[in-house]
């Protein structure tokens, strides 16, 4: 699928966030405009610094994948729990694949940082470990969704909640 | 009119999911097509079919519902990790009623605790039907809903506080039973004083020190904002609360709106509480105080074990209430010294400024319990009087009492067991019958300081 033209470069700063320790979930809506939200594993930024991807848990994300197909239009929030620093990308959708091997260390890795940060302020390890092997192990196919963002918003909670940056 | 459709999976069944301790996911969709997604705190469910979801800035999710009242929202289970998805369609906006008070009283609380009552305001409530709730995933098996059966537990309290003869007594029987029948193992009863300014506490169970004495102003904090409005404030994950709230007080730094901050109230009672109740001990509209649950894991006070605390915490206020001191007569007793005298001796210090009392320069207690154990120990050492008439205290013009009769008995178990706590050489007993037998085994010297 070609790239849509105002894709936006996400910045080293922002690919380091988008690819710490967050909680990571991606929203869709089909062509009625019902929307759907999928939780998303090993989110990645490309080396030409616009295209991103991330994995689901094919198990999981029956709509999602046929609402993007559908539309193409696409929302995904990440998280700190640390701190709560919230960041919203739109865009377009771009396609999917099924995950290589670098993406499936990209998704070990976000299970492992993710559950470093939200232990740290207090979430049970139990908790952190039936999330991921709900969807990582029980729901063993996954997929890798690609898309490009074209805008940037800081959803960090508070009154300035939802800025563009 | 039709009825709402059923949820594949009944609400009720996870409740645990919709208590915040793990947040929620909210998708919208714009007019034009766009999601959105964000995180939500808490889903509060209203009934089988309706949920509530609350609104204190206006974002872009509350643009979309009210473009397209289609949303979903994605909820954990913080006990199994299951996730279940809720399809809902947004009804209307409530900015008053009793789910909104609700809900405005407890982020008044929080907002109180971590000093943001400047910023925290709940602007609405949002009232949606839920079309759907199913699991993520098809490996879901739905279970029966968990039935909480307390009737034996609340028989069994209710039996053991009707035994008790003495507020004294009731306070401890019911904090122990609380640990024992329904697993609290830390509370604390607060009492107002009688200015109507300050809760103080005056019994606990599961703390070491006991607290016994410490205070909070009434209307700040989630224990005075739960005591000035008569309300329960229910908290399931306090580190969340407090990590949004810090995530908020940097966003209005960077606004460069300092001067709407406040300071965050140390909570008082454990240092790692992670859930908390507070209960109002309410009789009709008298206020008798709150009563206070913590616990260190997330989500140890759910919806249902609100409703069961509360009856508890409502026949505790009752038999408060009905507790009277007997009338005794007003003989005055004085009994000679009785018990061995240790060899040292000790200085006590009260300082009439604030009616507070040191022992060798250590604090013990001010207001009234300090102005009330001066006047009992200026009795003893004077006289050698050891056994004094509640009556006869509460009569006694020198000591001022407001004409409150309840907060003498609460007063005076407040000083006995902070003497209890932080004295080995002085007591305060009960002696029958509205009767105070002062046990003192070491030779007191008094000074009265301005």
């Amino acid at each position: 699928m070609k790239r849509p033209t105002n894709s936006i470069s996400i910045t080293a700063e922002l690919k380091d966030f988008l690819e710490s320790g967050v909680s990571v979930v991606v929203g869709t809506r089909d062509s009625a405009c019902l929307p759907d939200a999928v939780r998303a594993w090993g989110p990645r930024v490309g080396r030409d610094g616009r295209t991103i991807s991330l994995c689901v848990a094919v198990a999981t994300s029956g709509s999602a994948l046929s609402n993007l197909r559908d539309n193409g239009r696409v929302a995904v929030i990440f998280c700190l729990p640390t701190n709560y620093k919230t960041i919203q990308l739109k865009g377009r959708f771009l396609g999917t694949t099924r995950p290589n091997g670098q993406d499936l260390a990209a998704v070990e890795h976000h299970r492992d940082s993710f559950t470093a940060s939200a232990t740290g302020v207090g979430v049970d390890r139990r908790f952190m470990e039936g999330l991921w092997q709900k969807e990582l192990v029980e729901s063993a196919v996954m997929l890798k969704i690609r898309f490009v963002a074209e805008q940037v918003f800081d959803q960090t909670p508070g009154p300035d909640a939802g800025a563009r940056l | 009119m039709n009825a709402p459709p059923r949820p594949t999976v009944p609400l009720e069944s996870i409740e645990i999911c919709l208590e915040g301790i793990v947040p929620a996911t909210i998708c919208s969709c714009s007019r034009e097509g766009m999601p959105n997604v964000t995180f939500l705190s808490v889903v509060h469910r209203l009934d089988e079919s309706h949920v509530a979801l609350s609104f204190q800035f206006f974002n872009k999710t509350r643009a979309n519902i009210l473009q397209n009242p289609r949303v979903q929202v994605l909820v954990v289970s913080p006990e199994t990790s299951e996730q279940f998805r809720l399809d809902l369609q947004y009804l209307r906006t409530e900015t008053e009623g009793a789910s909104f008070e609700r809900m405005n009283t407890r982020l008044d609380a929080v907002a109180s605790q971590s000093g943001m009552s400047n910023v925290f305001k709940l602007r609405g409530v949002d009232i949606f039907e839920v079309l759907d709730c199913r699991p993520v995933g098809s490996e879901f098996r739905a279970e029966v809903a968990r039935k909480a059966d307390y009737l034996p537990e609340l028989d069994c309290f209710t039996e053991r506080l009707s035994a008790c003869g003495d507020l004294d007594s009731l306070l401890s029987t019911a904090l122990e039973e609380l640990s024992s029948l329904f697993g609290c193992a830390h509370s604390f009863v607060m009492f107002p004083d009688e200015e109507g300014k300050r809760l103080y506490t005056g019994a606990s169970h599961g703390f070491e020190p006991s607290g016994v004495g410490s205070e909070v102003l009434i209307g700040k904090g989630m224990l005075g904002v739960a005591a000035k409005r008569h309300a329960t404030v229910r908290t399931t994950n306090l580190t969340r609360e407090m990590l949004l709230a810090r995530a908020v007080r940097s966003a209005i730094q960077r606004r460069g709106q300092q001067t709407l901050l406040e300071r965050e109230i140390p909570l008082p009672g454990l240092s790692n509480a992670q859930s908390q109740l507070v209960l109002p001990l309410l009789v009709g509209d008298r206020f008798q105080g709150v009563l206070c649950l913590q616990d260190q894991t997330p989500g140890r006070f759910l919806e249902t074990d609100e409703r069961v605390l509360q009856i508890a915490a409502r026949h505790l206020a009752i038999a408060m209430s009905n507790i009277r001191l007997p009338v005794s007569p007003s003989r005055k007793v004085a009994l000679k010294r009785t018990g061995a005298f240790s060899k040292r001796s000790s200085v006590v210090k009260h300082y009439k400024s604030d009616d507070s009392i040191f022992i060798d320069d250590t604090y013990l207690i001010k207001g009234i319990p300090g102005r009330l154990l001066w006047k009992l120990l200026g009795a003893f050492v004077g006289t050698g009087r050891m056994t004094f008439s509640n009556k006869e205290i509460r009569l006694d013009a020198g000591l001022r009492l407001p004409d409150i009769k309840d907060n003498l008995e609460t007063r005076l178990i407040l000083l006995r067991r902070r003497l209890d706590e932080r004295c080995e050489f002085v007591r305060l007993v009960h002696a029958g019958r509205g009767q105070l037998h002062l046990e003192v085994s070491r030779k007191l010297a008094l000074e009265e300081l301005p």
